[in-house]
């Protein structure tokens, strides 16, 4: 199945097929994407569904200049960032309990909480980095979910590597 | 290559685009330089870590059918959620403007006893259509 498929059944007004292609090659792709912005399964989950939705409200109107997977990862990350704002409240407080490792050279990072360090990294680096791994290390596929040029994605992997190397070293 | 060099390219090592020159180059340095070898474990250890604990989360098992039997609900919707209500209070305003006009009694009768009736058809028709939304699910 190629995006090539769902243009042409778009054109053919046989939306409800396009849809099921749609899922079929990004459903878990779009869903990767909102769980590394939102860091939560269960909520990823729920806007990934809301992104279907919209796009599914939308899908009469694509009109074919951007490809399907940048205006789908778009929608992905619009949703996304205004599901973030609406809980920004309840982040804060949880960040209040957020407690820093006690990280040290001597314990190696394999007794240190990666993903705690993590999330100490600036939020474009956490995303790119997590993106990876989701991802089965693709430098393109992490581009074209954020939308970036695969440059600045390494550029970011680069940095937050160094950085967490340097949070284990302290 | 210097230090900052090598290093850069171990990075990228980790993106599997290093060329087998690239690759010999880093293998010779790091076999001559402890601070760069030292960097290369530490580096190795977090991608190791990073891939068992960036652990790639599934969508539940019914989250498709879930989605199509939401779009399945839309798409049986003739009309948005608010306009049953927008029609209800809209008409209500016209019938009472109309009663204050026409009917020879005091203008605050016809009120109150428009609004009264107002609220209470609309509260019926809250229970029709929230009846007629649990038959259709």
């Amino acid at each position: 199945m190629t995006d090539e498929d769902v243009q042409n059944l778009l054109r053919r007004h046989r939306f409800a097929a396009a849809l099921e292609l749609l899922l079929d090659r990004y459903q878990q792709k779009v869903f990767r994407s909102v769980y590394s912005i939102l860091k939560e399964a269960g909520r990823a989950e729920e806007v990934t569904q809301d992104v279907f939705l919209k796009m599914w409200q939308v899908l009469p109107d694509y009109d074919g200049r951007a490809s399907l997977s940048t205006w789908l990862y778009t929608i992905a990350r619009n949703t996304s960032l205004s599901a973030l704002r609406a809980e920004s409240y309840r982040k804060t407080l949880a960040m209040e309990d957020f407690q820093p490792p006690a990280a040290n050279w001597e314990a190696g990072p394999q007794q240190l909480e990666i993903k705690q360090l993590v999330q100490r990294l600036p939020e474009v680096q956490q995303q790119v980095i997590t993106l990876f791994y989701l991802q089965d290390r693709s430098v393109e596929d992490v581009a074209q979910m954020l939308d970036l040029p695969e440059g600045t994605v390494k550029s970011h992997l680069h940095r937050a590597r160094r950085a967490l190397a340097d949070m284990v070293r302290r | 290559m210097d230090c900052r060099e090598i290093q850069e390219s171990l990075l990228e090592s980790f993106e599997g685009t290093l060329s087998a020159l690239e690759k010999s180059q880093l293998d010779r340095h790091l076999a001559e330089c402890p601070e760069c070898k030292q960097f290369a474990v530490l580096q190795s250890q977090l991608d190791l870590r990073l891939r068992e604990e960036i652990a790639a989360p599934q969508l539940s098992s019914g989250f498709r059918a879930g989605l199509l039997a939401h779009i399945a609900r839309q798409r049986r919707e003739p009309w948005p959620d608010w306009l049953p209500d927008v029609a209800h209070f809209a008409g209500s305003g016209v019938a009472i403007g109309l009663c204050t006009l026409l009917l020879p009694l005091p203008v605050p009768v016809v009120l109150g006893t428009g609004a009264l009736v107002a609220f209470l058809t609309y509260a019926l028709q809250t229970l029709l259509l929230s009846a007629l939304e649990r038959q259709i699910e």
